[in-house]
């Protein structure tokens, strides 16, 4: 299955960069001809759904900030649920669910599969490349279940 | 309330508060709009090398990464001492035109349009692109779709990477076009202004010949009669990559013209205590308060304030639409000028005025034969201690300040972004259309949420690609205080 892992956030600013971290570890680690392309992107909109047109499955990790979880907790969310992630929705024009569904509507060959990885953040509004250190746990477990989906190791256990 | 600090970027992201606050009689006495604060981007670039802003200073905002590339590469050009070749100053007019058809073509589609085509009181589920392209076409989502696409191709083509573009340096620009590369940009130039025209078109059809909406747009609650400030060329055109500051009254007239490097000397920012937002407001005239008028200093930068500025449009179509957008909303000529429109609304249509010209002067620069020299850097000499970059983004100028070393390491940074310029007419206008909405402490629920959006919607504020919470639409909140300050009502979405 032709996959895209799409590591979503702000490189600059603090744990919002974590999802472009995972995509970064994940990217040295997939072998070539795996048929996975990793990429980064910022902003969650149209952009996003550009990004994995084409593509039979897109892996989505981004920072969220519940508040409900411990910084690091690593969760699987459903594309209902993307509001809870920071950055699939783009101010200027929209959110990932109504992009989406504009591909949809266009006939653009739109991944059958979307998964939604969200690390729960600490800080996002400092100016920092840094993680704070919760958030610096979480990557080897979101590297490890990422390459999993993937097939490119086996694990009997994966994240809910 | 007493938030007073504010680093150079506080200002840039995160989600809309808004505070009202009603007097005695239960009307609205003030309106308060609110952006949360982002520490320390100040403390993050000093000690940095200079050159390294253009790449920097593109993330700090996901909707125009271009526009900050560009400020940044212009304030090194100054910081360097080092005047691009013109080729290089052509090369990037021509990656910054394809930036601007994508953004304007983008806000026009996903947001500013909803307003109109679906109308400012569709379910907010409707109200989006998606009700958009199912109220007038598939085809036109279509063309939506391949307009952005073959715009980020040429961003990326000329710009060295999509998205976060790279080939700015100081003196001048990294990666030069061949002559294949020009042809298939000419051929979407072309396009793009086959497709601007068609927008204006759309906007003519739907809302134009709509009474209901020429009446919104004229309206007095979305009217204020401030100065404007935008960018022109020597012969007083609108441009968006260089030139010098023009700032207009009310009544049109010409109030002070200057170099981008002297806007320390113009601009003052006023702080409020309240909120961690400064307000920019013109120095020789004085911060009167959120008011109008030529005696208050408040102005704006935005797409309606350029075509405010100028005295016409550099190319001939944009030109044509420039003239049936003054007379169509009955502004006269004044000494061969038009008169200012204040009427806010027509800002969209001000943008499609400029989508038209930016497609139109993408074609010039791609066919200019000059385009594909590879003459493209003047190599710098000595840091000169400090380089200010400005450019008119597309939700208004934006400039960069960097002062350094003599090994060029940064020991201050300051920016004005496009949308700062105009947090005072937004908190203005936003006041104003509360003034509709609430009355004697009535409150009108239906609609108030985008009846206050379509006050700051038509700046195109840019205040997040990082917000906390999503449902689609900007997350905002509205409280509504009585006059000791409690809290009597929260509207919310997101």
């Amino acid at each position: 299955m032709r996959t895209i892992v799409v590591g979503l956030g702000n490189p600059i600013l603090s744990d919002d960069s974590v999802g472009i971290k995972v995509a970064a570890l994940v990217k040295q680690a997939i072998p070539e001809n795996a048929g996975v392309d990793v990429v980064e992107a910022y902003a969650g909109g149209l952009r996003l759904m550009e990004a994995i047109a084409g593509y039979e499955r897109a892996i989505i990790v981004d920072a969220m900030k519940t508040g409900l979880h411990k910084p690091g907790t690593v969760q699987m969310l459903s594309l209902e649920s993307l509001t809870k992630t920071r950055n699939t929705l783009c101010t200027h024009d929209g959110d990932l669910s109504t992009a989406l569904a504009l591909g949809s509507d266009l006939g653009l060959a739109l991944p059958g599969l979307v998964e939604i990885m969200g690390i729960e953040a600490d800080d996002v509004e400092s100016f920092s490349e840094e993680l704070s250190s919760g958030v610096s746990m979480a990557l080897p477990l979101a590297v490890a279940d990422i390459l999993c989906r993937c097939g490119i190791f086996e694990s009997e256990y994966t994240i809910d | 309330m007493n938030r007073i600090s504010i680093d150079p970027i506080t200002r840039l992201e995160g989600h809309g508060k808004i505070d009202i606050f009603l007097n005695e009689e239960g009307d609205v006495a003030n309106a308060y709009f609110q952006v949360p604060e982002l520490r320390g981007f100040e403390r993050f670039c000093v000690g940095r090398q200079a050159e390294e802003m253009p790449v920097i200073t593109n993330r700090i905002c996901g909707v125009c990464p271009e526009a900050h590339h560009m400020a940044a590469t212009k304030a090194l050009d100054a910081l360097f001492a080092a005047d691009p070749p013109p080729a290089a100053k052509k090369l990037r007019e021509l990656f910054y035109s394809a930036f601007y058809v994508t953004d304007h073509t983008t806000h026009f589609y996903a947001l500013g349009g909803p307003d109109f085509i679906m109308g400012p009181d569709a379910p907010p589920g409707e109200r989006n692109i998606l009700g958009v392209i199912r109220k007038v076409g598939l085809d036109i989502g279509r063309q939506v779709i391949e307009c952005r696409a073959r715009n980020h191709h040429v961003i990326k083509t000329v710009g060295g990477r999509s998205i976060h573009p790279v080939a700015g340096l100081p003196g001048g620009w990294s990666r030069p076009i061949t002559e294949s590369e020009r042809d298939e940009i000419v051929g979407i130039a072309q396009k793009n202004i086959d497709f601007a025209l068609f927008t204006l078109q759309v906007f003519e059809d739907l809302v134009l010949k709509n009474q209901a909406y020429v009446d919104l747009i004229t309206a007095d609650t979305y009217t204020h009669k401030t100065y404007y400030m935008g960018l022109v060329d020597g012969q007083n055109r609108v441009n968006f990559y260089d030139g010098t500051v023009r700032v207009v009254g009310p009544d049109g007239d010409e109030r002070v013209r200057y170099p981008a490097k002297d806007y320390a000397s113009h601009i003052a920012e006023r702080v409020e205590p309240w909120t961690y937002l400064k307000y920019p407001y013109l120095k020789d005239v004085g911060w009167k308060g959120f008011v109008d008028g030529p005696e208050s200093g408040v102005y704006a930068a935005s797409p309606l304030s350029r075509l405010n500025v100028s005295d016409c449009m550099a190319t001939p179509r944009a030109q044509e639409q420039y003239e049936l957008f003054y007379e169509t909303l009955g502004s006269g000529k004044v000494n061969g000028r038009y008169k200012p429109v204040h009427y806010r609304l027509a800002t969209h249509w001000a943008r499609l005025v400029e989508l038209l010209y930016a497609a139109e002067r993408m074609l010039e620069l791609a066919n200019d034969p000059e385009i594909t020299s590879p003459d493209l850097r003047t190599v710098p000499g000595a840091v000169i201690g400090c380089g200010i970059g400005c450019v008119e983004a597309p939700r208004g100028t934006l400039t960069h300040h960097y002062e350094a070393d003599e090994r060029g390491v940064l020991t201050r940074v300051n920016m004005i972004v496009g949308t700062t310029n105009n947090y005072a007419p937004m908190t203005m206008s936003i006041k104003k259309a509360a003034q509709q909405i609430i009355t004697k402490g009535k409150v009108v629920e239906e609609g108030m949420l985008n009846r206050i959006e379509m006050a700051f919607r038509l700046y195109d504020p840019c205040l997040s690609c990082a917000t906390h919470a999503a449902v689609g639409r900007m997350p905002l909140s509205v409280n509504i205080r009585d006059l000791s300050g409690e809290i009597i009502r929260t509207v919310s979405r997101g």
